[in-house]
């Protein structure tokens, strides 16, 4: 430390340095998660944080400030502790919600780091999400903490302990039932009162398909062969379907497969809006390899990118390689019945 | 004019390995060789939520966009394979919590929908009220934004002043501003006293109100329509092809709203209309959901005229007229039948699909595949953005109403 720095820090105007800080704590913009809606109302009209002096900004390098605003994420962690750097001494952090806490309701999901591991910590304010006026407690107790030089907490909490003799004999049990064998059907039929569905089902019967049923109304599923999914796709096409709406991947273990499905529907067609045709085929979980129908609609293609990060199942033709939306150090295919996550203790003490 | 082509010998930056681009490093290369530049939106930037563009331009006109999403990937659907069904529902509310019940309501509606639960008349109108003040919300938040994306910081107070009238309603009827978890399987938790309701009535009406100051201000600033106009085009065949949802879908001149097509709780019942603009540019964009206020608004209106007298929750979940002090004892055991079921809801930016796939043994889900229509948008926004100039790009952002947590669920 040199003599300058000693002086601010000790000397005369030392006070003067203190005040300063006190009420100039420029927050960064880092909204991390959905916090951020009430961080913008603390600082909007309603409760108005500028009064305490604290603006947010957009740029780490003038800033002295971090709220992290709920979840931080494996991607997200990397980003935090780079924008930590570049801000220049002093700097501060506040955590607010429980995700950035303890991992909250996500306590045990795959992706999730705690902020505390990543960059020191201030203050902590409980909530999911906390309100503006707890955040905006959160941002007084900085400051007194500039002032004094002391943390303290702002909430007193009741020590709460089990008493001797009184712990229940019969233990909590986890009241989840999982099924050791499960059956996964995904188009079970269903009577419904729907004549419409009929008329596209025996349409849809002309196609080179492994079945075709009414699973609700406005649903109809139809199953086909690996083979054949793409030839399916473009006769769907012809027929008016002309989005994806959801890709989705069912690991099914228990039989050896993966279920891939394609939720197919229309905009263009009146009659066809709101049905949705579950267009599905099984491929085995070993070479777990579909055709991609990105070329056809284009819609699907995010969504088999993100099934291929969840999954590993490779679709052939679509032309992203690596990972979409997880982070280059997240477990390989998270999504697979055998990645297990942390399971909950029902027993406290 | 001519282009003529320079060999020009340079490298891309060494500290690309750093930088964690999902993208190849021969596309890196491709891009230099031709003179052009790769600028990194994000991921700490000021805007709402974050997410990465890589953004190849030529000049200022942008020629691709690439997303780096996955900032807020909180591993949703995973999580909901490991809970018990109602332990599901403060978690499918986490995406947008400022449009909490829309989210809740799709989960909600595919329990029910494979369990053939009828939800009673009051529930189904409660639950309008709760969505429809949830989509107002939306639309004030993502109105905000895109204030501040163009440097209006009066735009973005006027919003968030007016969603404070939003959130008291909220917290009246629900307890809690954001995250309610109001809505379960066969009705509501509470009954809404008629003090309330005729609280929320009267403040339907300041909420016009000072909505017609903000139209002053902000909607109809000549500043605010040169910034938007024109900019960011999506043509009704792209928007169909990319897979656009909600009131970004209707701007581009597609009448697809869940709400009409396939209608839920008391959609049918009130009457109301599609909002639907032709240009599909920004502004439009923008325009579609200040309409859809206006329309909420009225929604909320004849419901809280019409609400029938009844029951809030269904006989067979509970025989008390309230689910109060028994919630976990009647519904923690729920186990449902075999198969797959889909839901279709209208959330405030567009349709949110659930897909439970159930083994009809287990009371834990199989497996709940979640898309939220950030997720669904995505690509439509990409292609929006190219043949636009990059001073353009964040006034796109904020014409989508991108909220990364929505869209990384």
């Amino acid at each position: 430390m040199d003599d300058f720095t000693k002086f601010i820090h000790s000397g005369k105007l030392a006070p003067l340095k203190k005040w300063g800080t006190k009420w100039s704590l420029w927050p960064v913009h880092l909204v991390t998660a959905c916090c951020g809606a009430e961080l913008a109302h603390a600082f909007a009209s309603g409760y108005d944080g500028e009064r305490i002096g604290a603006l947010n900004y957009g740029i780490a390098r003038q800033t002295n400030f971090i709220i992290v605003e709920g979840a931080i994420t494996r991607k997200m962690a990397r980003v935090l502790r780079i924008t930590w750097e570049q801000m220049p001494d002093p700097k501060f952090v506040i955590v607010m919600g429980a995700c950035g806490l303890n991992g909250g309701i996500f306590w045990n999901g795959y992706n999730l780091v705690k902020p505390s591991e990543v960059v020191p910590v201030e203050f902590f304010i409980p909530g999911c999400p906390p309100t503006p006026e707890a955040l905006l407690r959160g941002i007084r107790q900085l400051q007194k903490k500039l002032e004094t030089g002391e943390a303290e907490s702002s909430v007193d909490f009741y020590d709460l302990r089990l008493q001797k003799g009184k712990i229940p004999k019969m233990l909590p049990k986890s009241p989840k039932r999982i099924s050791e064998n499960p059956l996964i059907i995904v188009n079970r039929a269903k009577e419904v009162d729907w004549a419409f569905g009929k008329e596209l089902c025996e349409k849809l019967k002309a196609l080179k398909l492994e079945s075709v049923v009414i699973t609700a109304k406005n649903r109809i599923a139809v199953k086909v062969s690996e083979s054949n999914l793409k030839e399916t796709a473009i006769e769907l096409k012809k027929l008016g379907f002309d989005h994806v709406k959801s890709v989705n991947v069912i690991d099914v273990p228990a039989e050896n497969k993966f279920i891939v499905e394609y939720h197919i529907s229309s905009y263009s067609n009146k009659d066809l809006m709101p049905v949705i045709v579950n267009l599905f085929t099984e491929i085995p979980r070993k070479e777990a390899k579909v055709s991609s129908l990105a070329d056809i609609f284009p819609s699907a293609d995010y969504m088999e990118r993100e099934m291929h990060d969840f999954f590993g199942v490779e679709f052939k033709g679509n032309p992203w390689k690596g990972k979409f939306l997880l982070a280059p150090d997240t477990p390989e295919f998270p999504l697979r019945k055998d990645f297990k996550l942390q399971e909950e203790i029902y027993v406290g003490d | 004019m001519k282009e003529i082509p320079i060999e020009v010998p340079v490298e891309p930056p060494k500290e690309l390995e750093s930088l964690f681009l999902p993208i190849p490093k021969e596309y890196v290369e491709e891009v230099y060789k031709k003179d052009e530049f790769l600028i990194l939106v994000g991921p700490q930037h000021p805007g709402s939520g974050h997410m990465r563009l890589i953004v190849r331009v030529k000049g200022d006109i942008i020629q691709e966009v690439i997303p780096d999403p996955g900032y807020v990937h909180r591993s949703m659907e995973k999580l909901a394979e490991n809970r018990l069904y109602i332990q599901n529902i403060p978690l499918v509310e986490r995406p947008a919590i400022m449009d909490s019940a829309n989210l809740n309501l799709g989960y909600v509606r595919a329990i029910e929908s494979a369990l053939d639960l009828e939800v009673p008349e009051r529930a189904k109108y409660l639950r309008t009220i709760l969505a429809e003040l949830c989509r107002i919300g939306t639309h004030l938040y993502d109105a905000a934004i895109l204030a501040v994306f163009l440097g209006h910081t009066t735009g973005f107070m006027y919003p968030f002043g007016i969603r404070e009238l939003i959130c008291e309603a909220l917290v009246r009827m629900t307890g809690v501003r954001f995250t309610s978890s109001f809505i379960i399987p066969g009705g509501i938790r509470r009954d809404v006293d008629k003090a309330t309701l005729d609280w929320l009535y009267s403040a339907t009406f300041a909420i016009e109100k000072r909505l017609k100051s903000f139209e002053r201000i902000f909607i109809r600033n000549p500043t605010v329509i040169a910034r938007l106009k024109d900019v960011g085009v999506l043509s009704k065949q792209e928007a169909i092809e990319f897979g656009v949802v909600g009131p970004f879908l209707r701007a581009s001149g597609v009448e697809y709203d869940v709400r009409k097509v396939e209608p839920y709780e008391a959609y049918d019942n009130v009457d109301w209309e599609i909002v639907v603009a032709d240009e599909g540019d920004s502004y439009s964009r923008f325009l579609v959901r200040v309409n859809e206020v206006a329309q909420s608004l009225r929604i909320i209106r004849q419901c809280i005229a019409d609400l029938p007298q009844g029951r809030v929750i269904n006989e067979q979940i509970c025989d008390s007229p309230e689910i109060r002090g028994e919630f976990f004892d009647r519904l923690a055991d729920l186990v449902l039948p075999l198969g797959e079921f889909t839901t279709l809801t209208e959330a405030a930016r567009g349709s949110v699909i659930y897909t439970l796939v159930s083994d009809g043994e287990s009371n834990v889900t199989y497996r709940l595949r979640i898309v939220t229509p950030g997720w669904l948008y995505l690509r439509g926004f990409m292609e929006s953005l190219k043949g636009e100039r990059l001073a353009d790009l964040q006034a796109i952002y904020g014409s989508f109403g991108y909220f990364p947590p929505e869209a990384d669920r």
